[in-house]
């Protein structure tokens, strides 16, 4: 059935995490903002909200229960939208979960799953020379013994700092290509491993992004997390592998989507209520002739966010449904992270001189949302991944 | 948040009948409405043999009341939807050669009182589906979209009417015209007038696109009509801004159609098309306009089937059909013109469909009434 609009339960939950978002992240949004790299130390409340949550809607940990409300990953969009709605920068800081435990939930064995799953993980790819090209990362990884030895430079790891264990990404042997990357749990505390820096930054400022050194770092063999120790000559199955580890993508795309999305309406809201206090209102529908120029820009802007939102949770619906979703989710992350920052960028600029003061929050969700069309792909990254698949072209083809 | 409740989960999956038909309605556009479309822009209007296969789906018989010789079956609007996009994935005009008289049809069937269902509704059945022309676009551009550019001055029993509307479609073959009109204070209704009424005035008329119909302008000088004449009778009161709002899921379910169209055919042609020694689509400056094409279609597909869907709950979808036909009138443009764009000059000629479609494009988001969901 054709039915793209949320049952009744999903609209409770979003109603509960709006409550959460605006009565536990707006007062202390610019507290962190201003306050870059302090910890924020009121977040459990939201955590728990949050808990409750899942725990009403019957929404399972790791399995895909009461298919009826939509599915978990539905769920945790429509969640993660209204938390972003409230601060994404406070959303990203919340202790307990990061990146690096989408990765270990997708492609962690059982043991690593109990062992790790609770624990909060950052996820570490990027490096000085390689950003979007993950594949050319060089920080390696050499079995010695029975513990894999680690060497290299990690940076704009999101939690790196606050985090429990960091996933890392390292090769086997740099000349083998994407074949011979394989990611690691490293704990907190493992010696070789030190947090050299935290940045400072256009916005999300709540959340800390920090540089990890990696000198000589051993850990245990068994922190290998999906694909085998040794490089496969087999061409399918290494491109498997590699492609196991991007699949976590495929995941976590629509989660990050949703951030966009929540902060676009965000922005959108507070945009309406400062222009009501002088008299501004919606008049969807009318004409170009009989709309003021502010009237239609929000029109559209509603409009493409709208767009935007049910793209992203289509590909959701897809998760849930065990459907692929490489393409839709990307679909849903480029257009959802350029009309984010479009979206934020003009409501400051409708709002003029309000817009853009420290006495608003506008200003400041336009310097968060540009992070949102960047990290987790970036906009270019997710063209190439529709086009390609559009086109049905290689990577090789369509560079 | 929302303001709808459902029980329902969210949902993007075509039931067996929708997936039926919608195979069947894309095979009759790709085989039967995109190869004439051409001949049809020529010709000012679709062949009487096209005609008569496209009177021969039933779509609008579908509609009708058994007691007025229809089948009396109830299409929900992303059915209807539906069915339009895959039409319009053929050719936009002869998707409105079927899309204006069912909107029409429907509108009496919701709206008209007994006398005038029994009077109008066995023609579309007979098929004379274009005998009710449907005039609701404005000449005029300060009509806002809920109002009409043809003044009603009720006076007792006797309605006068005095102004313009324009872009009906097959008036030549129309009997009667079922006219949007405001009256003083400032509600807007549909009328019946008879084509030979006195004080009206019919002109052929010529636009950039939708060449494949005939369209006209009607021009009303002190046109006197009965009171009765007023759909629903004499004491309705119609819902103008709903009707006007559904039009507008179906404008965007047509335009999707085109976009499709659009999308399908760059794909294969910046495939083939080599440029520097390879396919110009190895280019992230073409790939990246196709999957912004993509980005786009997609997003507009699941705005109509959320407009529809949520007029289908019976709530209020006012500004959801807002924010979709908005969506549609940019998107769909942009999608135009672009395609056109990675054609380069074989795209500017009628070598290729693009141009024609880049026309049709035009029309969306000016037209307010053509496609009834």
């Amino acid at each position: 059935m054709i039915h793209p609009l949320l049952p009744n339960q999903l609209q409770k939950t979003q109603e509960t995490m709006r409550m959460a978002a605006e009565f536990i992240l707006r007062p202390i949004s610019r507290k962190y903002d201003k306050a870059e790299h302090e910890p924020p130390v009121e977040m459990e409340q939201l955590n728990q909200a949050a808990a409750a949550q899942k725990k009403e809607t019957e929404m399972g940990d790791d399995s895909v229960k009461s298919m009826d409300l939509g599915g978990r990953n539905l769920w945790a969009v429509i969640s993660l939208e209204q938390m972003c709605w409230g601060d994404v920068g406070l959303f990203l800081a919340r202790p307990g979960t990061g990146l690096g435990n989408a990765a270990i939930m997708a492609v962690g064995n059982p043991d690593q799953k109990t062992l790790w799953g609770k624990r909060w993980a950052a996820m570490a790819i990027t490096e000085p020379a390689a950003g979007s090209d993950s594949k050319n990362i060089s920080t390696t990884a050499v079995l010695d013994g029975d513990e894999w030895v680690l060497n290299g430079e990690k940076i704009y790891v999101t939690d790196g700092d606050r985090c429990d264990c960091v996933v890392v990404w390292a090769t086997l042997n740099k000349d083998m290509g994407k074949t011979a990357i394989r990611s690691f749990i490293v704990e907190k505390g493992t010696p070789g491993f030190t947090v050299a820096r935290l940045e400072k930054k256009l916005g999300i400022r709540a959340s800390d992004t920090a540089t990890l050194i990696f000198d000589n770092c051993r850990i245990p063999r068994e922190n290998l997390l999906g694909g085998k120790e040794e490089i496969e000559t087999d061409i399918n199955a290494a491109k498997k592998s590699f492609g196991g580890a991007m699949q976590t993508f495929d995941n976590t795309r629509p989660m990050v989507a949703g951030m966009a999305i929540g902060l676009g309406q965000a922005a959108l809201d507070m945009t309406r209520a400062i222009l009501a206090e002088e008299g501004y209102e919606d008049n969807f529908g009318e004409s170009m002739h009989n709309q003021s120029a502010v009237q239609r820009e929000l029109e559209m802007l509603e409009a493409e966010l709208e767009a935007a939102r049910l793209l992203v949770y289509k590909s959701a619906w897809m998760m849930d449904n065990k459907m692929p979703n490489s393409k839709e989710a990307s679909m849903g992350k480029a257009k959802a992270g350029r009309i984010g920052n479009m979206i934020s960028l003009k409501c400051v600029e409708i709002c003029s001189m309000q817009g853009f003061s420290e006495d608003h929050l506008l200003e400041k969700f336009s310097r968060d949302s540009k992070i949102l069309d960047i990290f987790e792909g970036t906009q270019q990254i997710q063209q190439l991944i529709v086009a390609r698949q559009v086109l049905q072209k290689s990577s090789k083809d369509l560079k | 948040m929302q303001d709808y409740k459902t029980e329902h989960p969210f949902d993007i999956t075509l039931s067996e009948e929708q997936q039926m038909t919608w195979d069947m309605l894309r095979k009759f556009a790709e085989t039967e409405l995109r190869p004439q479309a051409r001949q049809a822009e020529t010709d000012g209007r679709p062949s009487d043999e096209l005609l008569e296969k496209i009177k021969s789906l039933d779509l609008i018989s579908l509609i009708i009341p058994e007691a007025f010789g229809g089948m009396g079956l109830e299409q929900d609007s992303v059915s209807n939807a539906l069915s339009l996009e895959a039409l319009a994935y053929g050719d936009l005009s002869l998707a409105m050669s079927v899309s204006l008289p069912l909107l029409t049809a429907k509108i009496i069937v919701e709206h008209g009182s007994e006398e005038q269902k029994a009077r109008y509704l066995p023609e579309f059945v007979n098929g004379s589906i274009f005998n009710v022309g449907l005039g609701i676009n404005n000449t005029s551009l300060a009509t806002q979209p809920y109002q009409s550019s043809v003044n009603a001055e009720e006076s007792g029993e006797e309605i006068i009417l005095n102004g313009s509307k324009t872009g009906i479609a097959f008036a030549d073959e129309a009997n009667t015209f079922l006219i949007s009109a405001s009256n003083e204070s400032g509600e807007c209704n549909l009328y019946f007038v008879d084509r030979e009424q006195d004080g009206i005035e019919i002109e052929e008329k010529d636009f950039m696109g939708l060449k494949g119909a005939p369209l006209s302008q009607i021009n009303f000088s002190n046109c006197k009509i009965d009171s009765s004449n007023k759909l629903g009778g004499h004491n309705y009161s119609l819902n103008f801004q709903s009707l006007i709002d559904s039009s507008r899921i179906g404008m965007s379910a047509l335009a999707l159609g085109v976009c499709q169209a659009v999308l399908d055919y760059v794909v294969p042609y910046t495939n083939e098309r080599v440029a520097f020694d390879e396919p110009i689509s190895n280019r992230q400056s073409v790939a990246f306009m196709i999957a912004d094409m993509a980005i786009e279609t997609e997003a507009l597909r699941l705005m109509v089937y959320k407009s529809s869907a949520l007029k289908d709950l019976g709530e209020d979808f006012h500004k959801q059909a807002s924010l979709t036909y908005r969506f549609a009138t940019h998107h769909g443009m942009k999608i135009g013109t672009d395609g056109v764009q990675l054609l380069g000059g074989h795209g500017f000629t009628h070598e290729h469909p693009v141009e024609l479609w880049y026309r049709n494009l035009r029309a969306i988001g000016i037209f307010e009434g053509g496609a009834g969901v």
